[in-house]
């Protein structure tokens, strides 16, 4: 800040003029900026943080939609969080409906991080593509999930709120955010187009978790010997799948798993043995008393302080899958009660929510919280169900439920 | 429109094509500033754009109404209506709510049961600083100190230009209107500087969004918590008002150098202050000298011995200006009893030897008592209010063995404290030695390449500037 230095030109041997001077600045630090930016670009391209890096299955399953609207059975998906991806077994779903002669292509589109708000502009995103074929969904089934739609959900979300909503939102979208305000939907278009939605706060978010992981991991301490094993366990199982999947190969596999995934009937006795042991050392008490922490710490999960604008947003991925579905259930997936205890307070939150949502979009929302056919053990944590007990139990239970309709 | 934010990037590129290129006049290039920083301004809110003008045009005409009042009487009746109206929007935008408040909890406190309804107005951005700089200027004409301006133009320009517009530095009229009125085409060389203190500025904006994580976690604490995060973050709290106060009046007057108008210096590495008086010579030095020159000289000053009335008085008043709250209100009265507390010290004979040695041991011993009682008077100005700040100060200073440090707590404090003290080596180097990294152009270019990188590549989501809402 040496001010003493005199900042005018007029008293030069040979002034410059203004267009000279101001044309070199902008040269100069447009210049300086734009190699700056480049080297961001070329360090997130080294770091692979790029939209597939940041959205990988929601990125896979946009790019797949041309291709399951082209599906020649009838389309059935089920919308949700993770614990829809944990929970629902679409080849399982499809098999034992052939058997009934119902000939379905069911997709499995449950992501985890993704709240209601973009939750909202991907099924904007699948509605845009059955428009466009003229298709219609035979059945969509929506998930709500209460601690997905908590405060405390959106104010974790405040770093990849505009790196996500650049990769889930159209130009028309962010041109509207545009309109009512300016400063946002430059920032919005920006980094979507100079940063290929990455933003510095993503990027910094992403740091912090590396350098200083969340403490709740870790409060509740397993012994050693449970902590080997758990690792021995998991090589042992990747070592199984290698054996029985030969022929696998990731991009086929992975459009397959949104119409399959593994299931039971594929495995032998001695690899469901093997995840038996498994689950045994995963679901200690001690994990799922550090599981739950973590779930109340990002996801008020036993309080459910709703938050109005992710209920909104909810409101409108039920309208979504309307306009383009012929069937629509909405549902709350199984809770694992034993963990989880919400407080009377949240249950009456929560059921005001529930006759929001109802009375918005007049469709009766299906509680599978405390199925009977679902018990603790199908839980690999305090909220997903575990694969090839939940998942295959939760299945069939839709396929009952729905068998009628399809 | 806030200066690290993509509109204002936009915004400041499409400014500059039409000032270096096609308004090239003296005229038009005011008319230009007027409107640039009106649309600066009204891209925050543009209902309060009639305050702002209306606030100068008042200020205009009441300086040509002092200078020609025939009487010393009419001149005083005309300078007070001015202090009137800025102070009375100040009171009424700033501080009605907080007065309507503290009556009914006295109110309530005396066991009368009374509520009064507030105004709940929105606080104009800026208003605390561009009425102040407007009043610096009818006191100057009241005074004789300048003459009036003739362009009405120029002088709403000045008022509003858009560099120093909502969050200072508080500009005199007799600094900054010559300048409107024969506006100097920079040299490169300036250009240059005012791109490397944008560039710093914005690291230490970067730094301080970063810095407030850690100061939440102690200010807004819901539980517990122990003492060694306590003190991170206090301190992270010092180095996020500094960096994010400063790297915005470091922006102020890098983009102003580039437009080829100098703005004086805000901040002197004032942590590395030796004393509390010598803190407020170097921290937010535009307000502490126009609080000097138009408040505590105005009060008497140093004479008839009522100078710790009168210092105590204008910091009590300096922190009122910071916010209509009692937490502010302690913060400016801790701080004028901490400057009292110096004048009578080193008036002491015993403390007389101290206080003239220059040795590396007593200075050390300065500087951290000084920054100590910085960091506590943070504390009140930062916490929800005095209770909380009671309870920070006291458990700042009781060692808590049963509340556990979370994972990573004294590697945070470090980075903390690595960070303040890097922000303020960067400023000592900037005030400097600037010119010597200026006049080696690849390493200059470079160092301003890596610094907007860091910028762009990391960030937090909280980009308000703290000190807007003063």
């Amino acid at each position: 800040m040496s001010l003493s230095i005199s900042n005018s030109n007029q008293q030069g041997k040979s002034p410059m003029t203004s267009q000279k001077l101001y044309g070199k600045t902008i040269f100069a630090i447009g210049l300086c900026i734009a190699l700056a930016l480049l080297s961001i670009h070329l360090i997130l391209q080294g770091m692979g943080a790029n939209s597939q890096g940041a959205l990988g299955r929601v990125t896979e399953s946009r790019a797949a939609l041309p291709k399951i609207v082209k599906e020649p059975n009838e389309v059935v998906m089920f919308f949700g969080s993770s614990m829809t991806r944990a929970g629902f077994s679409p080849r399982k779903f499809d098999a034992d409906l052939a058997e009934q002669g119902k000939q379905v292509k069911s997709f499995n589109f449950g992501f985890g991080g993704l709240n209601p708000y973009f939750q909202d502009f991907l099924s904007r995103r699948i509605a845009d593509e059955f428009v466009k074929e003229d298709r219609k969904i035979k059945l969509a089934m929506i998930e709500f999930n209460p601690f997905q739609t908590t405060q405390t959900r959106w104010n974790n979300a405040s770093p990849v709120l505009d790196s996500f909503l650049t990769l889930l939102a159209n130009d028309e979208e962010l041109m509207e955010i545009a309109k009512t305000d300016l400063t946002r939907g430059i920032r919005l278009f920006n980094i979507k187009y100079l940063r290929g939605s990455i933003s510095a706060e993503m990027i910094t978010s992403f740091f912090a978790r590396e350098l200083f992981p969340p403490q709740a991991h870790q409060t509740f301490k397993d012994d050693d010997e449970i902590i080997a094993e758990r690792g021995r366990l998991g090589r042992l199982l990747g070592e199984k799948f290698d054996e029985e999947y030969p022929n696998y190969k990731g991009e086929a596999w992975s459009y397959t798993w949104q119409g399959g995934g593994t299931i039971p009937q594929e495995r032998s006795e001695e690899t469901l043995a093997i995840f038996d042991d498994y689950y045994r050392v995963t679901q200690t008490d001690n994990m799922m008393k550090n599981d739950r922490l973590s779930r109340i710490r990002s996801a008020d999960i036993e309080e459910l302080n709703f938050e109005p604008l992710l209920v909104e947003h909810f409101i409108n991925i039920i309208k979504n899958f309307q306009r383009v579905s012929e069937n629509v259930e909405v549902m709350m997936l199984p809770k694992n009660s034993k963990w989880i205890k919400t407080t009377p307070a949240a249950e009456k939150r929560l059921a005001a929510v529930v006759k929001q949502i109802e009375e918005a979009t007049g469709i009766k929302m299906k509680d599978h919280q405390n199925l009977p056919q679902i018990t603790s053990a199908m839980y690999r944590d305090t909220t997903h169900l575990s694969r090839y007990r939940g998942d295959i139990a939760y299945t069939n239970y839709l396929i009952q439920q729905y068998q009628n309709i399809l | 429109m806030i200066f690290n934010t993509p509109i204002f990037f936009w915004f400041f590129a499409i400014f500059i094509l039409f000032y270096g290129f096609v308004f090239l006049k003296q005229k038009p290039k005011v008319y230009l500033i007027l409107v640039g920083s009106l649309v600066f301004y009204g891209a925050w809110n543009y209902s309060f754009i009639p305050l702002l003008v209306g606030s100068g045009l008042a200020d205009y005409f009441i300086a040509q109404a002092i200078y020609k009042a025939p009487t010393q009487q009419r001149k005083k009746q005309w300078v007070t209506l001015s202090i009137v109206l800025n102070l009375g929007l100040l009171a009424v935008f700033k501080y009605a709510d907080f007065a309507l408040n503290s009556v009914s909890e006295l109110l309530t406190t005396l066991g009368y049961h009374a509520s009064l309804d507030t105004l709940g107005w929105v606080l104009p951005v800026g208003i605390s600083f561009y009425t102040f700089q407007s009043l610096s200027y009818t006191i100057d004409v009241y005074r004789g100190d300048m003459k009036p301006r003739k362009g009405l133009v120029e002088f709403v320009a000045a008022l509003s230009f858009f560099p120093q517009l909502v969050a200072g530095p508080i500009l005199r009229a007799s600094h900054i209107l010559p300048q409107m009125h024969a506006i100097a085409l920079p040299k490169f060389t300036a250009i240059k500087h005012g791109f490397l203190l944008i560039t710093v500025g914005l690291i230490k904006k970067t730094g301080a969004d970063i810095l407030a994580i850690p100061a939440q976690h102690a200010f807004e604490a819901k539980g517990p918590i122990s003492t060694l995060e306590l003190w991170t973050g206090v301190l992270a709290f010092a180095g996020q008002i500094y960096g994010d106060f400063s790297g915005y009046t470091d922006m102020a007057i890098g983009i102003a150098l580039i437009l080829g108008f100098s703005i004086p210096l805000n901040f002197r590495v004032p942590y590395f202050a030796l004393s509390p008086v010598d803190f407020w010579r170097r921290w937010h030095i535009s307000l502490s000298t126009w609080l000097r020159d138009y408040l505590y000289i105005s009060l008497g000053g140093n004479r008839h011995g009522n100078r710790t009335r009168n210092v105590f008085l204008t910091m009590l008043l300096g922190g009122l200006w910071h916010g209509a709250a009692w937490t502010f209100v302690a913060w400016g009265a801790f701080h004028g009893a901490i400057i009292t507390a110096t004048h009578y010290l080193a008036g002491l004979r015993i403390f007389a030897r101290f206080n003239q040695s220059t040795t590396w041991l007593v200075n050390f011993i300065k500087w951290a008592i000084t920054f100590y009682l910085v960091l506590i008077g943070w504390v009140f100005f930062a916490a929800n209010d005095l209770t909380s700040a009671i309870d920070i100060i006291t458990n700042l200073h009781v060692l808590n063995s049963t509340i556990a440090s979370g994972n990573n707590a004294m590697t945070i404090f470090i980075l903390t404290c690595g960070w303040v003290l890097l922000v303020h080596i960067m400023d000592f180097y900037v005030i400097k030695g600037a010119d010597k990294l200026e006049n080696k152009p690849w390493l200059f270019w470079l160092l301003m390449m890596l610094g907007q990188g860091v910028c762009l590549f990391i960030g937090e989501p909280s980009n308000e500037f703290i000190y807007f809402q003063f």
